[in-house]
């Protein structure tokens, strides 16, 4: 048993795109909810309390929903009250509080996504796509760095042969400008080197093959079947329509029909997987640890 | 790792995924699903367009040092917006994609547009927009390549050429906006995101300009010089 993280990266990457996707483009209630606290209620898991303060910001989405979307959208049956001549209406500030709350809870998925899912295992997900590409992509991530540590040498070279002794701002932007150029050159014939360094061992020579530490167990596939299945049935039910709302000019509830509750049931499984797998984990450390 | 190894099935997908593949998904986004699912068929479709992209470039690019030459515009692009990130609006990506595409070709300016979008958004933030941005990037540097020989032969083309390319940034960046809104595309909603987001516009013109100005010939002599030298 491990925690969610530690799944192979395709497993969390499916569930990502069947969390986040129905959530993002279907603006109900029911599911926004749903989305909320399952995003919510994950990083509590992952990250302890103090993740609340850093959530926190992304709750002034649903409150700009709601005093926003009515300013612009006069559409509606119930006026609540009248600025400025136009009505502001139940249906345009209930529709702003649930788009609001979409786009809240969007934002907290990909916070999550950015902690979990670091930039080799992204590239494990890329490379399974296009080798050539991900080894772009693996070789540009080195580059950045690198070309870091090189911009201070060629800057401290530069100023051990006297240049920047004046203190004006011309000076600097010329230097920058110069270092810019070193660096530019360097970083090419630099690229070139490397280039048929990887020839000289028999890069392209065959077919290529890749290095990765993740595996794949039971679990894994386990997780990716199961966020798959949950999150088709979500969106075939949405597909059929029995989970659209009409907010304008009355707002019609699609009512709890059996589908309807299906895709509620299947994307609320959906959304608390990872919590789960996380609360089992943690849960199971601290038994052994009493054990000892 | 998937890798088609049939010949002929790869030719298939090639003329399925454009042809069948995205006028499927707009068909069944219109049809089948009716309401608030706009933004959905947009990122499928610029999923599917990408995917295409790179599957063609995958055997397109050959020789180790061009492949070394994109990561390393990459890597220059993305310091070159970490580095200007204070100043908004104000960034160097699309000069450097318009001049490695101009120097070093096509399909190489789609790849150092994209690829600098997916990287820097790791410091910058991933979200649905991630494949707007690549694709808006990729796209600019890929018409770039194609334009290459009035671009590299005139200074004012290529001023001219980086003002358009940051206003059309814009522009595809705002259709995101829209359909973000859940609500379809309208031109009334469109015309205001392109109002609010005039001065971020003429800042990614501006910028663009003087960019190419600054950087164009300096930048493009050094990638010419590494051409002739090595033979790229």
């Amino acid at each position: 048993m491990r925690s969610f993280k530690d799944h192979n990266p395709i497993s969390v990457f499916v569930f990502y795109i069947f969390a986040i996707v129905p959530a993002m483009f279907c603006i109900n209630p029911v599911l926004m909810c749903i989305s909320l606290a399952g995003g919510v209620s994950f990083r509590l898991a992952k990250d302890g309390l103090g993740a609340l303060k850093k959530m926190l910001p992304f709750f002034a989405f649903p409150l700009l929903g709601v005093i926003l979307n009515p300013l612009f959208v006069h559409k509606g049956v119930t006026p609540l009250f009248i600025l400025n001549n136009n009505p502001v209406t139940l249906e345009a500030v209930l529709f702003g509080l649930t788009l609001g709350a979409m786009i809240c809870s969007t934002v907290i998925w990909f916070s999550s996504f950015n902690s979990i899912m670091t930039t080799d295992k992204l590239l494990y997900v890329f490379g399974s796509v296009s080798p050539k590409i991900a080894l772009i992509l693996s070789m540009t991530l080195r580059y950045i760095p690198l070309y870091g540590q090189q911009i201070k040498k060629v800057r401290q070279a530069q100023i051990v042969t006297g240049l920047y002794k004046e203190d004006n701002a011309i000076d600097k932007i010329r230097g920058g400008l110069r270092i810019m150029s070193v660096m530019v050159s360097w970083a090419l014939e630099n690229g070139i080197i490397t280039a048929d360094s990887m020839s000289a061992r028999g890069y392209g020579a065959g077919r290529r093959s890749r290095f990765t530490i993740f595996g794949w167990r039971t679990a894994d596939v386990a997780l990716a079947v199961l966020c798959a299945a949950l999150g088709v049935v979500t969106s075939v039910c949405m597909g059929i329509g029995h989970l659209a709302f009409e907010w304008y000019p009355e707002i019609v509830s699609p009512g709890m029909s059996a589908p309807a509750v299906t895709a509620y049931i299947a994307y609320a499984l959906l959304c608390a997987i990872p919590t789960v797998l996380q609360i089992r984990e943690e849960a199971r450390w601290r038994s052994l640890q009493s054990e000892i | 790792m998937v890798r088609i190894k049939n010949e002929n099935l790869r030719k298939t997908l090639r003329i399925v995924v454009p042809f069948v593949l995205i006028p499927a998904v707009v068909f069944a986004g219109v049809f089948v699903f009716k309401e608030n699912m706009y933004a959905w068929i947009t990122v499928a479709c610029v999923i599917l367009a990408l995917i295409l992209f790179y599957a063609s470039f995958d055997k397109k690019i050959v020789g180790t040092r061009r492949m070394v030459i994109i990561a390393v515009m990459t890597a220059l692009s993305v310091i070159g917006r970490a580095v200007f990130s204070v100043i908004p609006a104000f960034k160097p990506i699309t000069s450097i994609v318009i001049i490695t595409a101009i120097w070093i070709g096509p399909e190489s300016g789609f790849l150092v547009g994209s690829l600098t979008a997916v990287i820097s958004n790791f410091q910058f933030g991933q979200g649905p927009w991630t494949p707007f941005q690549m694709f808006a990037w990729g796209m600019i540097g890929l018409i770039a390549g194609y334009l290459g020989d009035p671009l590299r032969r005139s200074r004012i083309a290529l001023a001219v050429y980086g003002a358009f390319s940051g206003i059309a940034y814009s522009m595809i960046m705002d259709i995101w906006t829209v359909l973000w809104y859940g609500e379809g595309f309208k031109w009334e909603l469109y015309a205001a995101a392109l109002a609010t987001a005039l001065p971020y516009t003429m800042g990614y013109a501006v910028s663009n300009v003087v960019f190419l100005l600054v950087l164009g010939r300096p930048f493009g002599e050094k990638l010419q010089r590494v051409k002739i030298k090595y033979g790229v």
